[in-house]
């Protein structure tokens, strides 16, 4: 921590060997006091906070760029994730449409609409047709601090007539997996001889440790069923609901994230809508909508 | 004063090593411990004789709805649990005898299977079931789940599966469902 006199204000430095935190500052009268907090994220322990504290006597308030204002802090920051891309084509229709090529124009549609209408930084996984791996997308998620991640894919299925949109968030905790399939196999299976078994238990928990998803799935859910609803209102499709499951993506990304399959490349009719400005605008717009809505949610929580 | 004043100086002296001693002998202990063995094969103690045969279930995605649907199957007994599971999942990786949808590349071919003592089946495939992969979120929960529900709701002794390409672990079949842990059966996929 340093200081120095500037001509009409005091500079004060502070470095910060971590990029994981968060500060709050108020002055005090009498005698003058800036009274800095910080508070150092541990991702694991965030209850044990380390707070630092430091007081300066000051004339002015310190210029903006060395101190973000709070209300700066408070502008979100929304990663959207263009699936696959590059030699990674991912799923391909009969017609020869592309995932990859689909899920990046309807990206860059979704982030014209949220730029145009709100105060939000929008930062996108690729804005071409590269080659990223999983695991970079979430470390662009993270490394941005996104506040929302939202991956934007097209489905495919064995069944021809699948079709309608889907979106996903990520598996819920395994332990209630354990749990419905001992239930399940209590009331279904004649094999079950042996008593429950819980010998699996701590090695579940391991698990979610590792997930850092696993403390956002709540907010995940609704962020994935306001999405969900607005897509189904807006393309008029049949409610597909949202569904869970094992997203590579999703597993490690530090905010609520959804995966959005907008329509089923294997079905020949989606496929050439898929392709079409109409559609893909129309998605996005929905996309956006149901974003929106989630925003509005939590402001009144 | 001053023999009190040492001879407590000494007691916590020894105390102190025998405490640093204590420490780094348990934690060598721990370092000891065996990583999860291939133990496997005859877990399942099975009384059954050559010749007879049980019945099995598989998993089928179909044309009618986006959940899986049971088939039920009649094999040949083995007495060994890593044989029945390799049946199970030839059985599988042939089709369905009742029009179900086939959620495997059709060159597709089992290469190993093996169950650890912890419960966890490790299955291992022929690169085709990711090279030629359909690729989409329902295509890959589909493939996966029907092996996995596949053997967990056949044999007891299988907690978990994790699904192994070409002898290694893949990330996901095409860019979605992780395939770095293993999985859990998911009942809630299948048509009741």
């Amino acid at each position: 921590m340093t200081w120095s006199r500037g001509k009409d204000y005091y500079l004060l430095n502070i470095r910060i060997k971590h990029n994981n935190f968060s500060y709050d500052y108020f002055s005090l009268n009498n005698p003058h006091k800036l009274v800095i907090d910080i508070s150092l994220h541990d991702e694991k322990n965030s209850k044990e906070d380390k707070i630092l504290k430091g007081k300066e006597v000051l004339r002015k308030e310190e210029p903006r760029k060395e101190f973000p204002s709070r209300s700066s802090r408070e502008i979100k920051t929304v990663v959207i994730d263009p699936g696959h891309g590059g030699l990674e084509i991912g799923a391909k229709g009969k017609f020869g449409t592309a995932e990859k090529d689909i899920t990046l124009d309807i990206s860059f549609k979704l982030k014209a609409i949220i730029e145009r209408n709100l105060a939000f930084r929008v930062v996108m996984t690729r804005e071409k047709d590269i080659d990223i791996s999983l695991d970079n997308r979430t470390a662009i998620a993270n490394n941005n601090r996104a506040d929302l991640f939202i991956s934007v894919h097209a489905n495919s299925s064995y069944r021809k007539e699948a079709s309608g949109p889907e979106t996903f968030f990520l598996s819920q905790k395994a332990t209630d997996e354990e749990a419905r399939r001992l239930a399940y196999l209590e009331n279904n299976s004649a094999e079950l001889e042996e008593g429950i078994d819980r010998e699996n238990e701590e090695e579940i928990q391991m698990i979610l440790w590792d997930m850092a998803q696993a403390s956002y799935l709540r907010q995940s859910s609704q962020l994935a069923e306001s999405i969900q609803k607005e897509l189904n209102l807006l393309l008029g499709t049949t409610d597909r609901g949202i569904k869970q499951a094992p997203f590579k993506v999703l597993a490690g990304v530090a905010c609520p994230a959804v995966l959005v399959e907008v329509a089923f490349l294997s079905n020949a009719d989606e496929e050439k809508k898929l392709g079409t400005e109409e559609f893909q605008s129309n998605v996005a717009q929905a996309v956006f909508q149901g974003l929106v809505n989630y925003l509005k949610l939590h402001s009144q929580e | 004063m001053e023999t009190k004043r040492v001879l407590i100086l000494g007691v916590l002296f020894i105390l102190l090593v025998v405490l640093v001693v204590l420490f780094f002998r348990s934690g060598g202990e721990e370092r000891i411990k065996p990583s999860a063995g291939v133990v496997s094969p005859e877990l399942e103690s099975l009384s059954k004789k050559p010749g007879e045969t049980r019945k099995i279930v598989l998993f089928f995605p179909s044309e009618e709805d986006s959940l899986l649907h049971k088939e039920e199957r009649e094999m040949l007994a083995d007495a060994s649990l890593v044989q029945e599971a390799k049946q199970t999942i030839e059985e599988l990786l042939n089709g369905s005898k009742n029009g179900y949808l086939s959620p495997f590349p059709p060159e597709t071919k089992l290469r190993e299977l093996f169950v650890t003592k912890e419960g966890v089946a490790y299955v291992d495939f022929s690169r085709e079931i990711q090279e030629k992969h359909l690729s989409g979120s329902s295509s890959e929960m589909a493939t996966v789940f029907s092996i996995v529900n596949s053997l967990a709701y056949n044999f007891n002794s299988v907690k978990k599966v994790f699904i192994l390409i070409d002898g290694g672990e893949k990330e996901t079949l095409g860019g979605h469902i992780s395939l770095l842990r293993p999985f859990l059966p998911q009942y809630d996929l299948v048509a009741k």
